[in-house]
């Protein structure tokens, strides 16, 4: 009997076990009784721990995060700054590009607001070496039908004139070299002078005498006498005048852009093109003198101012 | 028929039973139910994982004492019910009893120390277990449980090939023969 309840105690402790945990079980849902002892017990042996481990858990992956983070960090800086330049670079060229659209732009719709004109578009392609010479290259020589003396000019106003054609380049005055002269007048009072470099980078009207009335930002446009540019082509304007002996002394303000020009149109006829006429008296004319100027430090050819008694030198 | 199930016998004699370090049992079932409740902060992944069984499986059929086993795994599944908030203290307690009960049973009788063995031993208590929480929450709680389905299935092969390099690890808290 005794052998018996030995050889059978495990099976019968788990019997009694299990029993235990049914009536448990039926207590709980029968009385909807709620162990709170045990569940008491369980939560205080456990929660130390718990707290422990996210505490733990906590420190070790915020450090692990922080590290892993700054090393990320790290290496996505590195690769945004790598972006960063090469992104700068393309907008760079983008804005080169654009610029270029636009001055072509301008330059096309010229060309294409004067058909009568003869024009060939030139890309400058360098200056002159020497500092107190004003001129330019440009990109088209005799291949492409380039003479002496051709008029090159941007939708602003007159740049200059050939000087040199070689096959494939062509240098160019700027009408502020001190060897450069332009017939031109007065838009407002069609009073006739001319335009010549003077070495620094604002040329002066020569040949005004001191009644004429002239003030701060007069247009100033070609005469077309020279037979280079055609007539009332804007030059430029007056940037400052005051008397001189025998004439006034005027600094012009070229309208283009002397210093940066990039692109230009080389007038292919010398033949007369009728350019926008700004508005001006009629009047204005009576009694100005023609002055033809021409290029290469040339006086006026056919007459000095009325007022002026001086011949121009 | 050394390998036949006789859970009503005692151990016998001869069979090796492995000791453990003082308080490794202790803390291992404990370190497990805080495992079992920390993880699941941290996603549903740790469902598929029953770290109290797992436990009570191995230190059943390491320690080869149907006694001890069956106190073990009941306290450890009152436990469990208890940190559970939303269970009857019992549920888990009775499906653990009667696997702790079992693994020491079967301890002794068959090969537990091969990583295949230990796969198939808990994949199969895994079931087991799952039969008597099933037929537990039908007939106690008249609650619908499944007895199987194929995420069942899933979580047994995933419990059980996690349960080779635990079963592993926790060898090296048992004390030199």
């Amino acid at each position: 009997m005794i052998d018996t309840y030995s050889r059978h105690r495990p099976l019968a402790l788990l019997a009694i076990v299990v029993v235990a945990q049914v009536m448990l079980l039926a207590f709980q849902i029968k009385g909807e009784h709620d162990v709170r002892l045990i569940r008491y017990w369980a939560v205080a042996l456990v929660t130390p721990l718990e707290r422990a481990g996210t505490w733990s858990f906590s420190k070790v992956g915020g450090a692990w995060g922080g590290y892993v983070g700054l090393r990320n960090a790290r290496a996505e800086n590195d690769r945004m700054r790598i972006e960063l330049d090469q992104l700068r670079l393309r907008n760079r060229e983008l804005e080169s590009q654009a610029a270029e659209g636009q001055r072509l732009s301008t330059v096309l719709n010229f060309r294409n607001a004067h058909p009568e004109a003869s024009m060939l578009a030139a890309q400058v392609i360098g200056s002159s070496a020497d500092p107190t010479s004003h001129t330019l290259f440009i990109n088209r020589g005799e291949h492409d039908r380039l003479r002496m003396n051709m008029g090159v000019v941007t939708p602003d106003g007159i740049v200059g004139k050939i000087v040199e054609v070689l096959p494939n380049t062509a240098q160019v005055l700027l009408i502020n070299d001190k060897d450069s002269g332009v017939g031109a007048l007065f838009s407002a009072t069609r009073t006739h002078g001319v335009v010549r470099g003077s070495g620094d980078p604002e040329p002066r009207m020569e040949y005004v005498v001191n009644d004429e009335k002239v003030q701060t930002g007069d247009a100033i446009a070609t005469s077309g006498e020279d037979r280079i540019f055609p007539k009332d082509f804007p030059i430029g304007t007056v940037e400052s005048a005051k008397p001189g002996n025998p004439f006034q002394v005027i600094r012009v303000q070229p309208s283009a852009r002397l210093d940066r020009l990039e692109e230009v149109l080389v007038l292919l006829s010398q033949q007369e093109v009728v350019f926008k006429k700004p508005e001006a008296p009629a009047t204005a004319a009576a009694g100005a003198p023609a002055a033809e100027a021409a290029h290469g430090g040339a006086a006026p050819a056919k007459a000095a101012p009325a007022n002026s008694s001086a011949a121009p030198q | 028929m050394a390998y036949m199930l006789n859970v009503g016998e005692r151990s016998d004699p001869n069979v090796e039973v492995h000791k453990f370090y003082g308080g490794a049992v202790l803390a291992v079932c404990l370190l497990a139910l805080v495992f079992q409740a920390f993880l699941h902060k941290y996603g549903r992944w740790s469902e598929l994982i029953d770290l109290p069984l797992l436990v009570t499986i191995y230190f059943g059929v390491s320690r080869r004492n149907p006694v001890t086993g069956l106190f073990l795994g009941g306290t450890i599944g009152i436990l469990q019910d208890a940190l559970s908030h939303d269970n009857p203290i019992g549920m888990y307690g009775i499906a653990k009893t009667i696997i702790g009960y079992l693994a020491s049973s079967i301890g002794g009788r068959i090969d537990t120390e091969h990583p295949l063995s230990r796969f198939a031993l808990v994949f199969f208590f895994f079931h087991f277990h799952q039969i008597i929480l099933a037929i537990t929450q039908r007939v106690l709680l008249n609650h619908s449980a499944p007895l199987f389905t194929l995420r069942l299935l899933l979580d047994s092969l995933v419990t059980a090939a996690f349960a080779v390099p635990l079963f592993a690890l926790l060898d090296r808290l048992r004390r030199p023969s």
